[in-house]
């Protein structure tokens, strides 16, 4: 049983990943040409025109937007995949997990790609590959289990109050500029600094852009933490969207 | 006399009327009951709105009741659902690979099968293509020969007796026909009281949402027969 479940989401993931390749002109070159466009309007606003950021200002935005677009994709696109999937969880008995987690390990192989050309560019501007770059993997679990929580929540819900898509975005908007995502913590004045530290994902901005950027190994206590938070989160999101499961296929239409 | 595999018992089934808050629900199934054994083949009678489909939904497992019993037995049940999980912009080779594994089946077989469904669907090259190009009835006779390929131990079947052209309408239905007469344990609905008669021994009347009388097939059509014309409907 578990095995098929896992082969479902591993051959959906390929579906999905697939079918929206074919969706558009230009296929997977989107994956990349989109958050790049988006790091562009940043980069002009903060770094051109207000000239907030300083010399290390945009690696600093290129690495923020990176890791907070996968996170908000995983969230968002995860958080929607119930409700979405409705209509099929009318006609199958299906695990309603499944559905999220499609959502978000296509995110995750999209993030690969955007990644890989993340390192490409940074490579180019000065900072090359170093010794603390074994310590991504670590870093990159815990934003997983950061995003996958806060995504088994909204998945759990949004099919019982559909109307909280429309929060959503704005609450996500806020809790990226509360994040750090497009300036640096370390330019913000005590004592707000230390109070907007406890925001994990702050905590994995700034252990990320440490070793891309300077080659410096993350604090494993504050990413412990983390990833504790998370997966109680997750753990969370799991129970509420089991207990929640029967009252999905009655939904009205 | 056989093993009992499922058991309903004064079963209840209420959806959401509207999509709001406080929204009244209504009540699709309010008091059935029925036993299925092994190796039976229990058809579903009544009018539209009778409740017969959610029924077959409880017996499958995806709709959970809101009152009343179900004893299930360590079975798998799968509704015979026709294009599950498709998706337009992939191949018929994907979607049928999709398809099996949302009616269960494991990866590796419905890989196996996937040369007896290319044969099945008699769709050629266009196997390999997006099905976004394909008719409607390229579609069903695919979905029909993924669908076909599932052997749970309670198989429910929803109207899906035959699809496509009159030539594939008949080895659909063919094919559904020797499915059903291996020895399987069957639920079918169907409008079409000349299908049930042919092809099941047991047969349970539904009428609004509720369970009149089960039991042997001519037994139970007399009586339905009986009450349509009493009431002058036409079945």
């Amino acid at each position: 049983m578990r095995q098929h479940l896992i082969e479902l989401v591993l051959f959906s993931t390929y579906a999905e990943l697939r079918a929206e390749r074919s969706r558009s002109y230009l296929g997977i070159i989107w994956w990349v040409l989109e958050p790049a466009m988006q790091m562009g309007a940043f980069w002009l606003v903060f770094g051109l025109i207000l000239k907030t950021g300083g010399p290390d200002y945009l690696p600093m935005l290129l690495i923020g937007l990176t890791v907070w677009q996968w996170m908000k994709s995983c969230i968002t696109h995860g958080g929607y995949a119930v409700w979405s999937n409705l209509p099929l969880i009318r006609q199958v008995r299906l695990s309603p997990l499944v559905f999220p987690l499609v959502q978000m390990f296509a995110d995750t192989i999209k993030f690969a790609f955007i990644f890989v050309l993340l390192v490409a560019i940074l490579w180019c501007m000065g900072y090359p590959p170093n010794a603390a770059y074994l310590a991504l993997p670590l870093v990159f679990i815990a934003v997983f289990l950061v995003a996958a929580g806060a995504g088994f929540v909204v998945a759990a819900i949004v099919p019982l109050l559909p109307d909280l898509r429309f929060v959503i975005e704005q609450v996500l908007t806020v809790v990226m500029f509360l994040s750090g995502v497009v300036f640096s913590l370390k330019t913000v004045p005590s004592p707000l600094r230390e109070i907007m530290e406890l925001n994990p994902i702050a905590v994995l901005m700034e252990a990320t852009r440490g070793i891309l950027m300077n080659g410096e190994w993350p604090n494993v206590v504050g990413l412990t933490k983390v990833s504790l938070i998370s997966v109680t989160v997750c753990l969370i999101g799991i129970a509420v969207m089991a207990r929640l499961a029967p009252r999905y296929p009655k939904l009205a239409t | 006399m056989s093993e009992v595999l499922i058991e309903l018992e004064n079963v209840g089934v209420a959806f959401d009327k509207q999509r709001r808050v406080g929204a009244d629900r209504f009540w699709a199934l309010e008091d059935v009951s029925l036993t299925l054994r092994r190796g039976e083949r229990l058809g579903v009678i009544g009018r539209n709105g009778a409740g017969k489909s959610t029924l077959l939904r409880v017996i499958g497992g995806i709709l959970v009741p809101d009152r009343g019993r179900v004893r299930r037995a360590p079975v798998s049940c799968q509704l015979l659902s026709l294009t599950l999980g498709f998706v337009p912009h992939l191949s018929g080779r994907d979607n049928a690979v999709l398809s099996g594994l949302m009616l269960g089946l494991r990866r590796r077989d419905i890989v196996g099968r996937l040369p007896a469904i290319r044969e099945f669907c008699e769709l050629g090259d266009f196997f390999e293509q997006p099905i976004a190009s394909y008719s409607s009835g390229m579609v069903m006779r695919l979905a029909f020969s993924v669908a076909i390929q599932v052997e749970p131990d309670v198989l429910l079947i929803d109207e899906v007796l035959a699809v496509g052209d009159a030539e594939f309408q008949e080895k659909s239905g063919q094919a559904l026909r020797e499915r059903m007469g291996e020895g399987h344990t069957v639920v079918l609905v169907s409008h079409q009281e000349r299908q049930i008669s042919a092809l099941c021994d047991r047969v349970l009347w539904v009428e609004h949402g509720k369970s009149v009388l089960e039991g042997e097939r001519d037994t139970v059509f007399e009586a339905y027969h009986q009450e349509i014309h009493l009431q002058g409907t036409p079945p």
